[in-house]
């Protein structure tokens, strides 16, 4: 197996004062056609006519990038908490159903309740008389 | 079948920027006939009519020569490939190179640079991996054109009628190679690797921006090679510009003039490493190819092809004449790396981008439409597992693999 020397870039190769080249223009074209389509809040306002460097246009890159990634993490949070909740009904209900209903219960409790409540009247006005 | 074709599993492509194939790896020819590099005899006319044609030159720098950025939009290219003959018969002739460059500084002297090429010293991991395993003579960029459009059809098959940089939008019924896999059932596993978010992609108008979960970071890569859990189709991309992180300095690699050559080689060499490294390595291949020649003299006259459903119109391609797709753009670099490959493979076969989306499509799902005109006559570079293997065909035929493979210190 043989092991090959890979030589490094000088130190005075990278420059992030570069004056941007056609392929980033145009790539930051297209990332402000898809941040216009971002909520307001998560966009950048930076006016990419005025980036002349490829440090800014990296900047700007970056944002506008993460800006969309962030949006659509949001969105699918959103999807799936709401999935949960209804998934969490859904559990409720089936549980629900299991059990003696909880209105047939209350009917039974009321009607207990009531009852009780006459036997006590009754009990009340029989003593009422006596006395 | 071929033991190398049963075992792969994950196929990786690697896509640098704007550099043509004998600025590149055309001083190989010197020591390996086979392949088609620099030849004596090619020139290019001076701008100056008097003067001497313009050999091509072994005197290619890593950075700082070619500034301004060659143009490669429609026109130029046009130029480059027909000398400026804009008749009805015209033939390509590759003798607008010089000329073409001139226009962009008037320096007669600084034009000439468009001609020179590496010396194959000077390029350790692009000439090593060329004559290690497969170098391809005869694969062309997509479209005479640059790069948004020419990416495209490596993601889609088709540039769906651009030959610019404007914005894409998927209007037609072809799917992202991507897409394919994901949707298909069994269901298939398919990413995007970008260098950083602050070099993104350049694919965003469709994929990034509608589907970032298809999108990772090299760091993702190269974390997915070591754990051996790549996805069966991996497209990586370079870094594009020079930014500082909090990790320090990124260097752009894309080898896109006028970003550092050596840059791109230490990035080439670690994408490889990553894979040779990784558990992966028995079934994985590489192709490193470029997405375009970058405006840089190439000696191959581009070849006719099937014309896509689109046509550009002569306003769109700006040159007073419409284009029909049926012509390939200037030739461009090509390795396909395995441990199944033998040493000093060279394929003479015609292939262009589309070959991407075709081989993937082929290999993972089998027959499948719709698919682009031109990318259902493309060529394949990985014969299919299913049916009879030709063994003419298959690059990966080895009965054992390799344990010879070279490694970089990158």
């Amino acid at each position: 197996m043989v092991l090959i020397h890979v030589p490094r870039p000088p130190k005075g190769a990278m420059d992030p004062h570069r004056p941007v080249n056609a392929l980033l223009q145009a790539q930051m074209q297209h990332l402000q056609d898809a941040e216009l389509k971002l909520p307001a809040r998560l966009q950048s306002n930076i006016y990419i006519n005025a980036i002349k460097t490829e440090g800014e246009a990296g900047e700007y890159i970056r944002r506008v990038t993460e800006a969309i990634h962030h949006a659509h993490d949001s969105a699918a949070e959103k999807r799936a908490r709401h999935a949960r909740k209804r998934t969490g009904v859904i559990d409720i209900a089936a549980a629900a159903e299991d059990r003696p209903s909880r209105s047939a219960g209350r009917g039974k409790a009321k009607k207990r309740a009531k009852k009780k409540s006459i036997k006590a009247a009754n009990k009340k006005s029989t003593r009422d008389r006596k006395g | 079948m071929a033991p190398g074709l049963q075992s792969l599993k994950h196929i990786v492509v690697l896509m640098m920027e704007n550099r043509s194939f004998d600025h590149m790896l055309g001083g190989l020819s010197a020591t390996n006939p086979r392949i088609d590099g620099i030849q004596p005899g090619l020139s290019n006319p001076d701008t100056s009519p008097a003067a001497r044609p313009v050999p091509p030159q072994p005197l290619a720098d890593f950075q700082g020569q070619l500034d301004p950025d060659p143009d490669h939009h429609f026109p130029a290219v046009d130029l480059q490939i027909f000398g400026g003959d804009t008749t009805p018969n015209r033939k390509a002739n590759m003798q607008g190179f010089v000329k073409s460059y001139f226009n962009q500084r008037r320096d007669r002297k600084h034009s000439q640079k468009i001609m020179y090429y590496f010396p194959p010293e000077k390029l350790p991991v692009l000439t090593t991996l060329a004559t290690e395993f497969a170098v391809f003579n005869r694969w062309f960029a997509s479209i005479p054109g640059p790069t948004i459009c020419n990416r495209a059809f490596a993601h889609y098959g088709t540039s769906f009628g651009r030959v610019d940089m404007n914005l894409l939008y998927v209007n037609g019924p072809f799917k992202s190679i991507y897409n394919r896999l994901i949707s298909a059932q069994p269901k298939h596993t398919a990413k995007l690797y970008y260098y950083d978010t602050t070099s993104s992609t350049m694919e965003i108008t469709n994929l990034l921006q509608h589907q970032p979960e298809l999108f990772g970071t090299y760091p993702q890569f190269l974390e997915d090679c070591r754990k051996g859990a790549l996805p069966e189709y991996s497209f990586v991309e370079p870094n594009y510009n020079d930014h500082d992180t909090d990790g320090g300095e990124e260097i752009a690699n894309d080898q896109h003039p006028d970003h550092d050559v050596q840059a791109g080689e230490l990035y080439i060499a670690s994408v490889y490493n990553a894979i040779k490294k990784s558990p992966l390595w028995p079934n994985s291949a590489l192709l490193v190819v470029y997405d375009e020649h970058g405006g840089i003299y190439d000696h191959v006259v581009p070849p006719p092809c099937t014309p896509d459903k689109f046509t550009a119109s002569a306003n769109a391609t700006g040159t007073g004449m419409p284009f029909a797709f049926d012509r390939l753009g200037v030739r461009v670099p090509a390795i396909l790396i395995s441990p199944w490959i033998p040493k000093g493979t060279v394929v003479d076969r015609v292939f262009d981008h589309a070959s991407i989306p075709a081989t993937i499509t082929k290999f993972f799902l089998g027959d499948y439409s719709p698919r682009s005109p031109r990318e259902t006559t493309a060529d394949i570079f990985i014969e299919p597992q299913t049916g009879p293997v030709d063994p003419a065909r298959n690059l990966l035929s080895l009965d054992t693999m390799r344990k010879d493979c070279p490694d970089f210190d990158a």
